[in-house]
This record gives structure tokens, sequence and C-alpha cells, in this order.
């Protein structure tokens, strides 16, 4: 492949690329995101591969390997275009079928659709799955028609054309202008305006500047960004390049977490071509403009997902953070002026540029503009990554899209910005998403996990597991965060363990607002959220285990057991199976079984084994056990 | 008194008695001090006032070792060492020098002298000089009389036993001259003793030998990785992990290696090692149980996964089993939440696995490594 030499030969390139891949030849596109290839997707292209030479149809047939497609619950997914049907949980065995079938005669697969949760219908067609009928997919969509080892497929779908556009007929302060005019904010968490970091880096006096790629994605319970850079890597390398020629960097980095191997895989891949092209290197495009890119691997720390210890860990430092006196955008990398957006938001730019401010604005509230990708994980039906336009209810997100909490439970609360945001209660589902109001409501935007948590969630344990998280990842750098943590778990521990004391929580509340005060960074200075929000929501949970020693969602240790209701028991004898203690055993001359008080760690294992015809297994308090015996 | 057949049978032809010894020198005193030391040692002396007769004497008399002054009228000493090993190879050479010059000390090695003394000397020293001659005279002499010897034996054990039969060799002429007993079960013992301790020696050395090849191959491993980034110090962490992904876990060799190579202090090194979660200070076992922790499998049931897993590896989190089988880990979130709570066992991602699931996972690990190891 020859490189690139003009804006011109990018849109001719991909004009060639159209005409070739044009007529009546049917795609097989199978999602090799991480989920599905949990889920052995990869099998499924080898019988993919297989079937479709051996039914003589590798002439009308093109087979891709694509990113993520979202609806990661149930993969691993097929899409067979043009006609879009879309395949959910296909294994190897029903490959065959598929062939003869969809891609020889035409005719879908009922049993291999999408059935309707209420009405029982199968749904033929990816955009009228519930799921993603209520999502705008700006930045997903191209996963599913781009196979990320591809240039070829990036460019045919119209990539790299922002960056044409921008080289013949942008000047590096257009670029900018139209980013800050679209009033982009960093999807990374804090919500900061785009284009004031970009210039306040592309003002900062020196010649030497730096971009960064944030894919440190350390959230628990978020994967949007690992998601983007495995499936489309090249549009966050074309963010990447335009935001370093709008700012005049030469250098750039993609800071990634090893825990993401695909990504890294895939980010390395696109870079070599992307030089091989024109599109890095000396003189790209023939404009003149000079950048690289390197990537740099993180090691499992969350913490160095913090712009200055980001920077110190690119640095080869140990990841802790530093004093932000002065900000990272003006003196950052080697103490040169650099800026750092996360994936997300670099991957909108190119859309900015393409579409124009004006049309990213009609998207979204009045101070957020666009749309973000939310991680819709936890207690809910349909798992899997989700982008909504910004406004869009939490209720729609969980109800119209997620379609609601499984087993019939109630819906508790959902936890969004990870261990720095917090809880919003069940009351206040009909919050739009935006920036602002879900500061208000004492959480935050995050990157974008949101944990959905039913009944029999308890609100304390999961203040505690963020607590504990984020104790584990402190760096230890500053006083109040690496012993204010520690403070706050060891009363968490003590509530949850039924040892709470009467002023337990306004203890609390009191490390609280001293960790907001004087720790170093954000990690510290957030981390009360979790802790914070749940009192504030959820304040008669802790009272009834400080008061009464009862844990109201059956979900903390040492406040629950669990018994086996005779009269219900089938005596199948799972439950003795799959306990770890050995703990169940057959009642002697009775047909059921019993739990040995004294052997039960109150894992659950029980619980989840048991037959729901019989639903045998019932928590109950303490006392109450040892009474039964 | 040691006689060798071929020395008797020398005796024998020229009807003289053989000597153990040939002394030549041009003092007279020299030569009568040295005869006197080592006929009290029982050994039999002869001496020779010059090179020539010197010579003659030797050819006569056959000894095993001879005793040059260097510096001599007519012939001098390294003349005579280099003629005598042309004479007969067995017989071992000692040189006396005035002068304790490193040159002509040097120069007689060279030739062929097993040592060189300096005078005065002490008995003592002539006395040790003279026994390791005459060891080695008679380890040259049985070469040259024994049929081309078995090839060097590789393991410790084969050389203990060559030792052991030259010792059986020197006993039986010692038994032959008819020595008590008693000494030749001592001397058997010792023997024996010896070729123990060079077995289990050399045994050691191998050992050592062995961790030593290990240790240059993982040396070699990090120097292929430091090379592959360009020696950069601000790529420590990204040295760290692809050696590690190489070696499964970052010795301490190799720790220090890296920082010697990279200029990075070492503590610099240990402070990065042990910040980062994905770095393993201690070996790790052969497979890797990740368990997600994060918040999406927290709510669907991480603990009680975590339960099963660890009673049934019987290892909790952070911790290898003895057998270094299995390493146990927590992970904050793996990025599929959809398949909550989840547990990766090296490179396969399993979604919420019942206790019989797991059990066959682990048996399958198992016997995965059984035929590895007999073969």
């Amino acid at each position: 492949m020859p490189r690139l030499r003009t804006p011109a030969d990018v849109n001719r390139l991909r004009g060639e690329l159209q005409a070739a891949r044009e007529g009546d030849r049917r795609c097989v596109s199978v999602c090799s995101g991480t989920g599905c290839l949990a889920y052995r997707s990869q099998d499924v292209v080898a019988a993919f591969e297989r079937e479709i030479a051996c039914q003589g149809l590798a002439e009308h047939v093109m087979l891709r390997r694509t990113g993520c497609y979202g609806f990661c619950e149930r993969g691993p997914i097929v899409v067979i275009q043009p006609e879009g049907i879309c395949y959910l949980g296909m294994r190897e065995q029903d490959v065959e079928e598929v062939v003869s079938e969809t891609l020889a005669n035409g005719r879908t697969v009922t049993r291999l659709l999408y059935e309707d949760l209420e009405s029982g219908q199968r749904i033929a067609r990816m955009e009228d799955i519930p799921f993603y009928r209520h999502q705008q997919r700006l930045l997903l969509a191209a996963n599913a028609a781009v196979d990320p080892r591809s240039i070829d497929d990036y460019i045919a779908a119209g990539g790299y054309a922002a960056l044409a556009k921008a080289l013949s007929a942008m000047r590096p302060e257009d670029v900018l202008r139209e980013v800050t005019d679209s009033k982009l904010r960093g999807r990374g968490g804090g919500g900061f305006p785009t284009g004031r970091k970009w210039r306040t880096t592309r003002d900062a006096p020196d010649d030497v500047k730096y971009v960064v790629v944030n894919a440190d994605e350390g959230d628990p319970g978020a994967y949007m960004d690992r998601s983007i850079l495995e499936g489309n890597p090249h549009s966050v390398l074309e963010g990447l390049v335009l935001g370093a020629y709008a700012i005049g960097a030469h250098e750039g980095y993609v800071y990634v977490r090893q825990e993401y191997p695909l990504a890294v895989r895939n980010t390395l891949r696109a870079l070599e071509q992307a030089r091989e092209y024109g599109l890095l290197g000396r003189d790209i495009l023939g404009s003149g403009f000079a950048f690289d890119v390197h990537v740099h691997r993180g090691a499992g720390a969350f913490v160095s997902g913090e712009s200055s210890a980001l920077m110190a860990a690119i640095e080869g430092k140990v990841g802790e953070p530093r004093p932000k006196y002065i900000h990272t955008a003006v003196k950052g990398l080697w103490d040169k002026p650099t800026c750092l957006n996360n994936v997300e938001t670099w991957a909108n730019v190119p859309l900015i540029v393409s579409g124009g401010a004006a049309w990213f604005c009609g998207m979204g509230t009045a101070e957020s503009k666009g749309t973000k990708i939310f991680s819709l994980v936890g207690k809910v039906n349909n798992t899997g990554l989700v982008e909504v336009p910004m406004g869009m209810t939490l209720r729609q997100i969980v109800y119209d899209i997620g379609g609601g909490v499984p087993k019939g439970r109630g819906l508790k609360a959902v936890q969004t910005g990870g261990p720095s945001g917090g809880v919003i209660p069940a009351s206040m589902l009909d919050l739009p998403v935006d920036f602002d109001a879900l500061s208000e409501a004492g959480s935050m935007m995050g990157s974008g996990g949101l944990i959905v948590m039913d009944e029999d969630t308890c609100m304390v344990d999961t203040a505690r597991y963020y607590v504990d998280f984020l104790a584990h990842e402190s760096c230890g750098k500053c006083v109040p965060c690496r012993e204010g943590l520690y403070q706050m778990l060891g009363i968490l521990d003590r509530i949850t363990a039924g040892e709470g004391r009467d002023g337990d929580v306004e203890l609390l509340e009191e490390v609280c607002d001293l960790l907001e005060v004087a720790a170093l960074c954000a990690l510290g200075k957030t981390a009360p959220n979790p802790v914070r929000s749940t009192i504030r929501h959820f304040r008669d949970e802790y009272d009834a285990h400080i008061l009464e020693r009862r844990c109201p969602a059956g979900v903390c240790k040492n406040l629950i057991a669990y018994t086996i209701d005779r009269e219900a028991c089938l005596a199948c004898g799972a439950c003795a199976k799959n306990c770890p203690t050995g703990a169940i055993t057959r009642a002697p001359y009775n047909d059921h079984y019993v739990i040995d008080q004294d052997k039960c760690t109150r894992c659950g294992c029980c619980v989840e084994v048991c037959p729901p015809k019989a639903r045998a297994i019932v928590k109950v308090a303490p006392e109450a056990a040892r009474q039964t015996l | 008194m040691v006689l060798t057949d071929a020395a008797r049978d020398a005796w024998a032809a020229a009807g003289e008695p053989p000597a153990d010894v040939v002394v030549i020198d041009d003092e007279r005193a020299m030569c009568d001090g040295c005869r006197q030391v080592l006929e009290a040692e029982g050994l039999r002396a002869l001496t020779a006032p010059d090179g020539s007769r010197g010579l003659a004497l030797v050819e006569r008399a056959r000894p095993h070792v001879v005793i040059v002054d260097l510096k001599m009228p007519g012939m001098s000493g390294t003349d005579v060492v280099a003629r005598l090993s042309e004479l007969d190879p067995s017989i071992v050479s000692i040189v006396i020098t005035g002068y304790a010059s490193v040159d002509s000390a040097v120069e007689s090695m060279k030739i062929g002298a097993l040592d060189f003394l300096t005078k005065p000397f002490e008995p003592e020293q002539l006395i040790q000089s003279v026994r390791r001659g005459m060891e080695l005279s008679e380890a040259r002499a049985r070469v040259r009389e024994a049929p081309p010897a078995a090839p060097p034996a590789e393991e410790g054990l084969a050389d203990a036993s060559q030792v052991a039969l030259r010792g059986l060799e020197v006993l039986g002429q010692y038994y032959r001259l008819g020595l008590r007993r008693r000494d030749f079960v001592d001397e058997l013992g010792r023997l024996e003793a010896e070729a123990r301790f060079h077995a289990e020696t050399l045994g050691r050395i191998k050992e050592k030998e062995q961790v030593l090849v290990e240790v240059i191959e993982d040396l070699r491993v990090a120097d292929e990785v430091i090379a592959s980034h360009a020696y950069r110090k601000s790529h420590l962490l990204q040295v760290l992990l692809d050696v590690q992904a190489r070696l499964n876990w970052l010795p301490r060799h190799v720790l220090k290696w890296i920082s010697r190579r990279l200029k990075v202090p070492l503590a610099s090194v240990y402070t990065v090692g042990s910040f980062y979660e994905a770095l393993n200070l201690e070996p790790r076992g052969q497979h890797l149980v990740e368990l997600c922790t994060g918040t999406a499998c927290h709510v669907r049931g991480a603990p009680r996964l975590q339960a099963m897993v660890s009673s049934l590896l019987g290892i909790e989190p952070g911790q290898t089993d003895l057998q270094q089988l299995f390493t146990l880990k927590t992970v904050h979130c793996m990025g599929c939440c959809a398949l909550a709570p989840v547990v990766k066992i090296d490179d396969r991602y399993y979604s919420n696995p019942t206790k019989t699931q797991l059990e066959g996972i682990v048996e399958s690990c198992k016997q995965e490594r059984e035929p590895s190891c007999q073969g």
C-alpha cells in the first residue's frame, strides 16, 4: 500500500475501497470483544470459516471479526448484513444451520433471535431490539462495521476523513475553536471542558508539548474505554492526531492497562498501519505536520489513572500523584505542557471535526453535549455497553434499555462514577444523565460505570466494598488518604460485622470531611463519595446494622444465617454437593437436608444452586437459626 | 619404598640399585644435604656434580624425581631438564635456584619442571616437593604402561570409581610388597572416603552449575528485553512487564541486573516492582487463577465464588499452593462485567461456574501437569 501523500489521497482510497466492497456480497460480523471471546466467539469464527468454505459460499460471503457490540450479556453476537439480522448467544454448533439457512437461502433462524421479555416475540433486526433501539450509538456504531485490525475497514467506513479535512482546510486554531464550540467535556470523570484544556496546553510557553490518551480504566465495573480501544483503535488515534495538530504537539502517548491485552495489541497494530499509510510520522498527508505515538502499559494501579500519577508512570517512575499547584496541562510529562484526555473523549474529536460543533451541540443538555457510553452492569437483565444522548434519564437506561431488574426483584439504587461516585436511590431515577445533575445528587458521571443494585444489595456493604478498594489502591503518599481510608474501613468493618456503635455514622462523616479537604489528589478527595451518598440516602440501613444488629438486605455474613425449610426441601442434594465447607448433610431418617451452623461460612453457594421450584434455603437472623436446631 | 615394575626391571638390567631421586648440583654440600634429608625419609637418593654426569646416572638409575640446580658450570639446568623429558617423560624434575628470580622459575616450569625451590630451603619443603613428584611420576608411568584409558567418565560417581580403581591399583602394589593388612584396610578406607568426598563435591558443583546456567539464561532474557527498549530508563515498568511475561515472575538477580543495565538504583526498581499489582516478586504457580472483584461481580456474588475457589484450591488470594501449581489472585475488574461473577484461569474466562465445573477445570489443570512431568 503506497503512502497517502495528500488529504485528497485519503478520500480517493476510500472511494476505491468502497467500490471494491460493493455488490451483493453478504457480510457476517462476529463480535470479538473480550466479553464475546470469553464466550468462545473465536470458535464461532473458525466454524464460520469452515462452513462457508464447505458450502461453497466463499465467493459471496465476507467474514469479519469486529469489536464489541455492547450486548455482552447475550454473546457471542453475530450480525449478518445487509439484512441486519442479529443472532445472539451463537454457539459453534449453530453455525452450520446459520450458513445453510441464512447465508445460502436468506431465511432467518428464529431460535437464535432476540426474544422480547414481555411479548415473547422474536426480533430479527439489531436496530429493533429494545436494547439498541433506545440508544444513540455515535461512537460504538463503528465497532460493528470495522475489523479493528484493518485500517482499510476504518477508512472505508469514513475514517480519517476528519483528519484529511483538518489538514487541508483548517488551521490548528480552527480545530481548537470547533472543539471548544462543541462544548465537549472530558469523559473520564470530571467533565472538564476539553476545549479549555487544549487551549491551556496550546498557550503554555514551551515548544515541546505532549498529548496523552488515558486508557488506564481502573474503575471497577466500567469497560467502555476498553471496548473502544479494542474495537476501533483508529478512531482514538485520529482524535489524538487532531488534538496534537490543534495543540502543536509532536509526540503522543497511549497509557493503557496491561489487564487489557487485546487493547494493547490492537493499538500497537493500528499505530503501525497508520505509520505505513503516512497518517503518522513526518509530514502527515503532505501538510508538514509531524507527530508520532508511543504505547505505555500500566500494571494494575488504580491511582495511576490520575493525571500527574499517569505522567510519572510514563516517565518510568512509580505512578504516584504529585501536588498540582501547576496543572499538568502546563507542566506535565517531563515538565512540558501535556494534554491528557481519556479514550472516549479523544474518540469524539473526529466526529466533531467532521460533523461540526453545531451538529454535536444538537445532542444533549444545556451544559453536557453529545453522547455518553455507560457500562450497564450489575443486577440488570441486559448487561452491556450502552451509548445514550446526554439528558436521557437513568430510568430509561435501566428499564427501557436494560430491561429492568432480573427475577422480579425491586431496584434499590444505581451506582455511578465508580469509587469516586456515589449511589443514586430508586426514588431519584428520573435524574437525567448530565455532569452537573449527577454531581448535585451526590454522585458523579465518572467514566461511565453504571451498576444496578437490587433489594439484595446491602448499602453498608457497598460502601465498605468501595472503601476497601480505595484503601488498597491508595498510594500512601499523603496521610489523610492513607490513614483516613484505613480508619473508615475499620469502622465499616465493625458495622458490617454487627459491632457498630452509636456515633459511628457521625464519625464516618467527620473523616469524610477531612479527606475532602486534605487529600492530595482526586482519589482521596472523592473517596468519601460512596460513604457519604449511602449515608445520605440509606441512613436507615446503617441504623439497622448498628442499632438492631440486622442487615436488611441479608448480605453481611455476621448478621445472617441460612437454614433449610424442611417442608420445601426436595432432598435433591445440590446444596450439599456445592457447599465448600461440607456444612450441609442429609438429616437422619428424614427427607431433607440440614445446615451445620458451626461449619457454615454463609457464602451463599447453596442458595444459588437450590432449584427455583423449591427455594428451600432461607436467610434468617443468626439467633433464629440456633433456635430451629 | 615404592617400586614400579619398570623400575625393578631397569634395576635388574643395569645391575645397580635403582634410585628414587637423583640430585644434580655442583655444590657438594647441597648434594649431601639433600641426600641425607631424603634418605631419612626412606627414599633412595643418588647425586651427581654436573649436568652430563647427572644425565648418565639418570639413564642408569631411572629415578622418579630429579632435582636440578639451574646454575651450573657446563651444561645448564634448563638444558638438563629439557633432556630429561626426552629421556623418559615419566621422570619429574624439580629445579633449585639460588636467586628467587621469577623469570628463571617461569622458564623452568615452561620446559617441564614440576616445582622450583629457592635456596636456602627447609628440609620439609624438599620432602613435600619430592613426594608430589613421586606421585606424579608414578601416575605418568602408569599411563604409559596401561592400555589407552577409558574415556573420561561424565558423572561424578564414575569419576569416583576411577579414583577408587587407581587407589586399588596402588594398594595392590603395597600388598605385593608385603605390607601389613591393617595398613591396607586403613588406606582403602581413606581412599574410599576421599572418592566419596570428590563425588559429592562434583555433584554440588554440577548443581551450582545448573543454577548458574538458569541465572545466566534469565539475565540473557532480561538483556534482550532491555535492548528492545533501547536502554531507556523511562521504560523501566515496560521492561519489568516484558521480562515477567517471559519468566513468569521477577527474581532478585534479574531486578539487580535490570538496575545495572538501565543505570537505575536497585531501590527504584524495587519501588516500581512492589507498587504495581501486576508484577510478581515471588514465584508464581503454573496456573494463574484470577478472581474478579469488580463492583459488578461483587453485587452478583464474587464473595461467594471466592469462598468456593479458595476452598477448592486450599489457598487464599495472594497465595500459591505448595506444588506451585496454582496462584490465586484477585483483580479489580477485568472488564467483562456481563459475565459476572467471573473467574479467569490462565487465559480463559469462566462465568459463574458451579463447584462441579470448577472441580473439573482444576482437575484438568492437574492432569495437564502430569504428562509434562514424565515427558
